[in-house]
């Protein structure tokens, strides 16, 4: 096998791994949502010194409005993506941002309300993330394949 | 491929408004249940100013008998399943039913709830406060009694002037009528919800295929026919919803048409011009004269 089929092969290798990564944001997400829903209780409480530090939680009406701008946002720059078949970037940002809502929520008191409305928009969003990478990549490692099949023409 | 094209097309639709149409009601019940929930408690806040004024005038003279009559009077009311007045040593002075409760009834939650803030010694037992509860179905309202400087002059005196809180009304206001909203106002957000969905779905998935997947169907079978040897004039009629690609690809089709004819002219007329020849050699062999014209061949 010529170096240069070796490493298409090993693109297409790094692309199916690629594939799958939009799931894996998806399952920690998950993952993340089922402490949420027990309310982090697994967690050590903060002390109080921690918590002073930290203030008082932002009124929940103020994340729910947060909550609404950054869905929107979020779903209009993974769909624009998508339309313009641009490498997908950003699922972890994204995993980030919904941890930080669900922490929000945790220390202003208002995350067993809510939970389902983060949960569905998380959900949404990175169901939308992971079907755009699995989408690119699957059509990177078509290519590939068909570059494989020229070059094994060529050396056969 | 055609599977794969309309996988693509819908499903990320699909992910995008499902998604967004449910997040979108479960924040806007949301918003709905805190506002009226808020609208509830002012409400019952109302009601326990009420009780508080209509008992004022009684407290100032002493008249225990008014008192009960009036709290027994406001404890008719359906809404109302507990109502107590507290001293300042968190001791029920004035209540309705006193120890009797009827089973599956908040009045024990209200009253435990009262008992916390009334023997408790924060800052906050000078404030009205409020207890929602959605899962048992009830609100309740906890308002101090504050001390006046008539109250020092009144028949009941016998409260220290510096004493801030005299007593506390509590009180315990189902919220079964709030609770039957709110189901009812889910049910429908559900039901709406629902509609929505499916109505753009449904609505996107017959644009594209109306407008995007029908015509690539028709141009594919165009395609095959063009393929299996059918001429431009034979393909059925032209579809304008694909534009350029539609009428490009009847181009090459009509290109490839005319080619195959010029071809077969060059064909015929060297056939022709090669049939001469022949004649011309075997009239030769035979002792004939050559024509003076040749026939086109192509007949």
């Amino acid at each position: 096998m010529s170096p240069l089929q070796q490493q298409v092969q090993a693109k297409i290798k790094r692309f199916e791994l690629l594939s799958g990564s939009g799931l894996w944001v998806l399952a920690l997400f998950t993952a993340l949502s089922i402490g949420a829903s027990r309310n982090f209780d697994f967690l050590p409480p903060l002390s109080a010194g921690i918590r002073n530090l930290l203030g008082v939680g932002p009124p929940v009406n103020y994340i729910n409005w947060a909550l609404v701008v950054y869905g929107f946002s979020a779903l209009i720059l993974v769909l624009a993506q998508m339309a313009n078949n641009k490498k997908p970037r950003g699922a972890l940002a994204h995993f980030g941002y919904l941890g930080a809502f669900y922490l929000f929520y945790h220390f202003s008191d208002g995350l067993q309300e809510n939970f389902w409305a983060i949960f569905v928009v998380g959900l949404t969003i990175l169901g939308l993330q992971s079907y755009h990478v699995w989408n690119y990549y699957h059509e990177k490692i078509h290519e590939q394949k068909e570059i494989l099949e020229e070059l094994n023409k060529l050396a056969g | 491929m055609f599977d794969n094209l309309i996988a693509r097309a819908i499903v990320p639709v699909t992910i995008a408004v499902t998604g967004f149409v449910i997040f979108g009601c479960i924040l806007l019940y949301s918003f709905i249940k805190d506002d009226m929930t808020a609208e509830a408690v002012r409400h019952v806040d109302g009601l326990a100013e009420t009780v508080v004024r209509a008992t004022h005038y009684a407290m100032m003279e002493d008249d225990r008998d008014s008192l009960s009559n009036i709290l027994a009077n406001v404890n008719r009311l359906a809404e109302v399943e507990r109502i107590r007045i507290y001293d300042q040593l968190s001791q029920p002075k004035f209540s309705d039913l006193e120890g009797v409760t009827t089973p599956g009834s908040f009045a024990v939650r209200v009253d435990e709830w009262s008992k916390g803030i009334v023997s408790g010694s924060g800052q906050d037992r000078i404030e009205t406060l409020h207890q929602v509860d959605h899962e048992y179905g009830f609100i309740a309202v906890n308002m101090p009694i504050l001390n006046e400087p008539k109250c020092s002059t009144a028949a009941c005196h016998f409260h220290a002037e510096d004493e801030p809180i005299l007593g506390f009304l509590s009180l315990g206001f189902s919220s079964a009528h709030l609770e039957k909203t709110l189901a009812l106002l889910k049910t429908r957000m559900i039901a709406f919800s629902l509609m929505v969905l499916f109505l753009t779905v449904v609505g996107v998935a017959a644009l594209l295929r109306i407008n995007l997947f029908l015509p690539i169907l028709r141009l594919t079978h165009e395609m095959e026919q063009a393929v299996n040897g059918a001429a431009e004039t034979d393909l059925p009629k032209a579809n304008r919803k694909l534009g350029k690609l539609g009428r490009d690809f009847r181009l090459l089709v009509k290109q490839r048409d005319e080619s195959l004819l010029s071809k077969d002219a060059t064909r015929a007329a060297r056939g022709s011009d090669d049939r001469p020849e022949q004649a011309d050699s075997r009239r030769t062999s035979a002792g004939h004269e050559p024509p003076a014209t040749t026939g086109s061949g192509e007949n």
